[in-house]
């Protein structure tokens, strides 16, 4: 039983040298493979949710991403709808919004870029104040937080 | 008030959050059994219903008055935060403490229940985001009897998350759970601290 | 009867120790260059070759003296220092501060470190997602490869990773080395249970507000890599939260109690990682026919791993990192890295070297990337 034990510890001992030696070759595999699970996608509380509609105009393009209410269990009763301007947006972006596709405007947002202010006029109960407005990469995103 | 046991339902996690990192560590740090925990559970729940009885009779009278004014709200929750978190932490590190007493304070008093009691009242009171929703439908409500309706569905609504608690307790028959438990108390403690003292100077920059 | 231990048991030959380090030298050559090494670029060359050579060296000398600890900890703190400048050059550059901003949270930039696992899994578990705004797959730091590195890491050395792997441990190791003696010399066992207090707390409101709130509020490491832009009242109690626990878990309470007390008092995922010893093949044994209990290697470890009734009971705790502080200072060798199945006091050099490159390869390959980087800043700099 004794030699079994020793046995069995060399044995996980030099595998986990194995290991170790394969691990930085094959990282790019193992990654790979990692990221192909299903858990392995960012909460749409940072990423703002799936787009739901682009509306593309000469300028620019507006993407309106579908309200996020994720929460641990279900969903939440607060949430937020995350809109992006991509491409080359004027310094006055002022647009009216229908997030839940209901063909009824909700709210209407207009940002001055230039003097980094953002004006929220709610024309439903469901939209509530402006979350974050900041310029991008791509652009500009506004969150405007809503209730369900 | 169905809608209100669907938001306390809803908003529960957020209650847990609060109310479940103090309740939490407590029943791990005590020494009692399964049924002591029901118990202390038991009363730390009645009391959170009690004081929201008190508070669906101030919301529907006061109501409007208090809600529109964020100022206030943050002096409160942060005096409260600050007591409540100064009383855990005392706990995690007193050398004098009885093995179910959070604090000196209620070592003096010899009727063991005093402590989910006040623990009950402490969280009450903590202006958590579910209980501005709460005592905002409160305050819309007709008759006293509706605002007092609300507040039921509100509690059996977060109540449900609290119910897997006593089990936790099984865990501290070892001393190292134990010791986790303690500690984790005066962690609680330290984020309320935290927590009470941005509340606090949130309000003073905005008073 | 009791073995009389040479006190440099461990010790080799020069050439016995050259003959030993062979392996490392091939294997580090081949992942630190890719098996090509380019001299078009003078200064990238000479850093490649020094950081080559240097931790080679090291390897060498673990070897040739026997001894562990003083060598790990120079490349360990070498690691530490050069991954912060690393991080901290790469944000000045791309952002002009140290600081990161919501665009860079809304456009998923954050790098993600290993600190962040311990609040992923209940949510991954329920909403089968990753609660932190980093890039899944490619760019510096994405959550697949690190969660890869990590979970090798853990599996292969347990908490030997917070002593040969972590990039973080380096600050309060060394920091806990630049006095001789202690000031503070007694801290009470208990605490030792905190990162568990701390894991509770973290994951338990991680999972609630589907946020990583180790990182929003309590992560010291902030103070040396990046930190959310200080624009409201919260983020300004964020920041005044991890210069705070920078300040005294990892600069002034190391200096004064020779201890990491980081690692030791908060850390999560040192937490999950001291349940991986479990697993983990390599551990330090204690040959109670040998030891004399004179509890030296109590005082020496930093980790609060070892207590008087560990050590008369011959068993190292789960709190073990094996950064091989203990293994030196016990004159009578009694102490020593084994392999789990192997009893305490066999086959002591046999266990050493397997661990030693086992361990030290993880490191040296892990840690080469940003030492280079550093490196190659420099050496720019004059030629």
């Amino acid at each position: 039983m004794k030699k079994i034990k020793i046995v069995l510890g060399i044995f996980w001992a030099i595998l986990c040298l194995i290991i170790i030696i394969v691990l930085f070759p094959g990282l790019n595999s193992f990654s790979s493979g990692v990221s192909r699970l299903p858990f392995m996608k960012i909460n749409p509380n940072f990423t703002g949710g799936e787009a739901a509609e682009q509306i593309i105009t000469e300028s620019c393009t507006l993407v309106i991403r579908k309200p996020v209410f994720d929460g641990l269990i279900g969903e939440r009763k607060h949430g937020f709808v995350q809109l992006d301007w991509k491409g080359k947006i004027p310094d006055i972006i002022s647009d009216t919004i229908d997030y839940d596709m209901d063909r009824h405007p909700d709210f209407s947002i207009r940002i001055n870029r230039s003097e980094s202010s953002t004006i929220l006029h709610a024309m439903n109960p469901k939209v509530k104040k402006t979350g974050i407005s900041t310029p991008t990469s791509y652009g500009w995103s506004v969150r405007v937080k809503v209730v369900k | 008030m169905l809608d209100s046991f669907i938001l306390g339902l809803s908003s529960g996690s957020t209650c847990l959050l609060t109310c479940g990192m103090v309740i939490f560590p407590y029943l791990m740090a005590g020494s009692a059994g399964t049924r002591k925990i029901i118990t202390d559970l038991s009363f730390f729940l009645l009391t959170r219903l009690l004081v929201y009885f008190l508070l669906a009779t101030l919301a529907w009278y006061f109501g409007k008055t208090f809600l529109t004014s964020a100022i206030f709200r943050n002096y409160v929750s942060g005096i409260l935060y600050i007591l409540f978190a100064i009383m855990l932490v005392w706990y995690s590190v007193s050398r004098n403490r009885k093995p179910d007493c959070p604090a000196k304070i209620v070592n003096t008093v010899n009727n063991k229940k005093l402590v989910p009691v006040f623990l009950g009242v402490v969280n009450s009171l903590g202006f958590c985001p579910s209980l501005l929703l709460i005592l905002t439908k409160s305050a819309t409500q007709g008759t006293i009897a509706q605002s007092y309706l609300a507040f039921l569905g509100f509690f059996a609504g977060s109540t449900l998350y609290f119910l897997p608690l006593p089990f936790a307790g099984r865990l501290k028959k070892k001393k190292v759970f134990e010791t986790i438990g303690i500690l984790a108390t005066g962690l609680a403690g330290i984020i309320f601290m935290v927590k009470g003292i941005t509340n606090l100077i949130g309000g003073i920059l905005n008073g | 009867m009791v073995e009389i231990v040479n006190n440099h048991s461990m010790k080799k030959s020069f050439g016995k120790s050259l003959l030993y380090a062979l392996p490392m030298f091939l294997i580090t050559f081949v992942f630190i260059t890719g098996g090509k090494p380019d001299f078009s670029d003078p200064a990238g060359a000479l850093a490649i070759l020094v950081t080559f050579l240097g931790m080679n060296i090291l390897y060498f000398l673990m070897h040739y003296t026997g001894k562990t600890d003083k060598f790990r900890a120079i490349l360990f703190i070498i690691f530490a220092l050069s991954l912060s400048f690393t991080l901290i050059k790469n944000m000045v550059a791309i952002r002009h501060s140290m600081s990161f901003s919501q665009a860079d949270i809304i456009e998923c930039r954050i790098p993600f470190c290993h600190l962040v696992i311990p609040m992923m899994i209940l949510p991954a578990a329920f909403t089968k997602s990753i609660i932190f705004p980093g890039t899944i797959l490619g760019g510096f730091a994405n959550i697949s490869s690190m969660v890869v590195l990590w979970l090798v890491a853990t599996i292969v050395l347990g908490r030997g990773f917070c002593s040969w792997g972590c990039f973080y441990g380096g600050w309060d190791d060394g920091f806990s080395r630049l006095r001789k003696k202690p000031v503070i010399k007694r801290i009470s066992d208990s605490w030792r249970w905190m990162p568990f207090a701390v894991l509770l707390m973290v994951a338990i409101t991680a999972a609630l507000s589907l946020t990583p709130t180790y990182c929003s509020w309590i992560c010291p490491f902030k103070a040396v890599t990046e930190f959310e832009q200080v624009t409201t009242v919260e983020s300004a109690a964020k920041a005044g939260v991890f210069i705070s626990l920078f300040l005294g878990l990892v600069v002034i309470l190391p200096v004064l109690t020779r201890k990491r007390t980081q690692c030791s008092f908060l850390c999560p995922l040192g937490a999950i990682s001291s349940l991986s010893n479990k697993i983990t093949p390599f551990t330090v044994k204690i040959d109670k026919k040998t030891c004399n209990e004179c509890f030296k290697c109590v005082d020496v470890c930093p980790l609060f791993a070892l207590t008087h009734e560990d050590v008369k009971n011959g068993k190292v705790s789960i709190f073990c990192s094996k950064c091989g502080k203990c293994v030196d200072a016990c004159s009578r060798k009694a102490i020593h890295y084994g392999i789990k199945g192997i009893p305490a006091g066999d086959m002591k050099n046999f266990s050493r070297n397997i661990f030693l490159f086992v361990s030290f390869l993880f490191i040296a390959i892990f840690s080469s990337g940003s030492i280079i980087t550093v490196l190659k800043s420099v050496f720019n700099l004059f030629i």
